[in-house]
């Protein structure tokens, strides 16, 4: 069974931003079996329920790093049972924080992804129509992180 | 409940976009704050293999792929000069339109700084980026920051470095970015009646916005500062709240 | 035209890397815009060809100056010159003329992407698409060049009829010739 994701951007209010649920796209097998969708999520519906609260909870100890620390990438900064939680802040307070279920840490893979998605960010607030803090509901915005989590997780 | 009532964190901004919650993607991407992490779930095989396939489509009524033909850090962007003339009409323009708009003159300063404040908290993203991509280091401290904006920072929407960078001899929460020629204010002549409107309030607008979404926030304001060999010089006067300066305080 | 007055010479002369906040300067302008009229985009449309209209007043000046263009023989000839140096100028593009119409009046010009006013421009999701079909982005373009063509007596209508923003295959403008005015200072616009 492939591990499972939750990726979200939080704003500079708290503020959801975007939110996306997600399977590891590695270790595919060959021929699928009839119900197997690969990318689907495969967290219980009660850890569903949980996740954009434990991803909030960690909002005070990214805040906590944001004038300690002066990197971008936070790496691990949480765990809550099986769920491992890594964090990354923009120069300009925006969140990425990503939940999985994996017993390996996969900080290195995870910040390559953090970074791409800081890139992607940028261009998203180039769009005159968007505003800081605005949800991005932009569908091939949409398109490309998941493409991005294909790659890298 | 009617969609209507229902508040979303995000799109109780002023947002141009919206959706509400009946607005379900044809395409099956695009996230729907109003839903949540079901409007945009990879549930469908045809989603999946679409991801696995690495083909390109856009979705957007766009012709042009916006987030592929922009690479901002790794490639050079297809245009890359404009003549500054471009700018200065457009400025004008934009003079004029805020200025019929306005009560006074502090009111049209007002106006200029809110436009450019929308601006800064946008550009402070991406030119941070640019330049720190490698280090993967945000600014944390007074005088990183505003190292980061009299130098790259201003070397990427004017093309130059901004002149000075002081510190207030008797406030400790005040610092000057001074600028000889401000290009903004190359061929704008101030009638006398206007008193010291400086329309690069619009600039210092550009500055407050990158310095407050960086948490540090601060109220610039614009000054013409005149010497004899830069009759344009003007002063951008940074004063930082009070709960940054504590901040650095105890950080350090 | 002699050779050293190409479109290409003068532009290097005078150049600045202020691309990008001249395109975020303009996309802030027309979302502004878009605020202020409350989403009436004819609207925004309107005022923002008002804003070219008054560029383009001032901008056949410099344009002048910078080129030594004489009068120009015909209207083709001024077409030309439109896309080969005024664009070129002043947006560092250069548009190309097609369909031509049969008395010589009327031409489209089709604008190149990258266009600089919209370089990373995506217009607004909504459940209604009525931006995408109302919002002319680009229209201070068309009242620039309908400023700078009555300054040198050419009564012009410019108004586009495609963009790719709206998921066109090109962006188009129409420029139409009225008539050529007599020796008259046209008045600004509000």
């Amino acid at each position: 069974m492939s591990n499972s994701y939750y990726f979200t951007i939080i704003g500079t209010k708290d503020n959801p931003l975007y939110e996306l649920e997600f399977s590891s796209f590695k270790n595919i097998p060959t021929t699928l079996p009839s119900n197997y969708i690969p990318g689907k999520s495969q967290f219980s519906q009660s850890t569903k329920e949980l996740l954009p609260f434990i991803a909030n909870s960690s909002l005070d100890i990214i805040e906590d790093l944001q004038f300690s620390t002066n990197l971008l990438n936070l790496g691990k900064i949480d765990q809550f049972y099986g769920l491992n939680i890594n964090g990354y802040i923009t120069q300009g307070s925006i969140k990425f924080i990503i939940c999985y279920d994996s017993t390996k840490d996969e900080s290195n893979s995870i910040k390559q992804f953090f970074q791409e998605i800081n890139e992607l960010y940028s261009k998203v607030l180039l769009n005159p129509f968007y505003n800081v803090n605005d949800a991005i509901i932009s569908p091939d915005f949409d398109l490309k992180v998941k493409q991005l989590a294909r790659k890298y997780l | 409940m009617s969609d209507d009532s229902i508040i979303i964190p995000s799109t109780t901004t002023n947002s141009l976009s919206k959706l509400t919650i009946n607005d379900y993607s044809k395409t099956g991407f695009g996230y729907n704050p109003s839903i949540g992490t079901q409007s945009n779930s990879i549930n469908n095989i045809e989603t999946s293999n679409l991801l696995i396939s690495k083909k390109q489509i856009i979705l957007s009524t766009s012709t042009i792929p916006i987030y592929e033909k922009l690479h901002l850090i790794s490639k050079k962007s297809p245009i890359e000069e404009i003549t500054l003339s471009s700018l200065l009409y457009l400025f004008s323009e934009i003079i004029q339109w805020q200025f019929k708009n306005s009560k006074n003159i502090n009111d049209l300063e007002a106006r200029l700084n809110g436009l450019g404040y929308k601006l800064g908290i946008k550009l402070i993203e991406m030119i941070k980026l640019k330049d720190g991509y490698k280090l993967l280091k945000r600014d944390t401290k007074i005088l990183e920051i505003l190292q980061f904006i009299h130098g790259p920072f201003w070397k990427f929407i004017f093309g130059k470095q901004a002149d000075e960078l002081e510190m207030s001899q008797n406030n400790n929460d005040e610092y000057m970015i001074i600028d000889n020629l401000p290009i903004l204010n190359k061929y704008i002549s101030i009638p006398k009646d206007y008193g010291d409107l400086n329309c690069c309030a619009f600039v210092a607008g550009i500055i407050e916005g990158s310095l407050d979404v960086s948490g540090f926030n601060c109220n610039v304001t614009a000054h013409t500062s005149t010497t004899d060999q830069h009759p344009l010089r003007t002063v951008y006067l940074i004063k930082f709240h009070s709960n940054v300066l504590y901040r650095e305080n105890i950080r350090n | 035209m002699s050779k050293k007055n190409t479109g290409d010479d003068i532009w290097k002369n005078n150049v600045e890397k202020i691309v990008k906040l001249f395109t975020l300067t303009y996309g802030s302008v027309v979302s502004q815009l878009c605020r202020d009229f409350q989403n009436n985009y004819y609207e925004v449309n309107q005022q923002l060809d008002k804003m070219g209209y008054n560029i383009g007043l001032r901008l056949i000046e410099e344009f002048l100056a910078k080129t030594g263009i004489k009068r120009c023989q015909s209207f083709k000839e001024t077409a030309d010159i439109i896309t080969k140096l005024g664009f070129k100028i002043f947006l560092n593009i250069q548009p190309t003329i097609e369909n031509w119409s049969n008395d010589g009046k009327s031409c489209s010009l089709i604008i190149p992407e990258p266009n600089p006013l919209t370089e990373f421009v995506e217009l607004p999701i909504t459940s209604d698409s009525k931006i995408g079909k109302e919002l002319w982005y680009s229209q201070i373009l068309c009242g620039v060049l309908r400023g700078a063509l009555q300054m040198v007596q050419l009564d012009c209508d410019v108004n586009f009829i495609k963009d790719v923003l709206r998921g066109d295959d090109r962006t188009e403008m129409r420029l139409k010739l009225n008539k050529i005015l007599k020796d008259e200072v046209p008045a600004g616009e509000d």
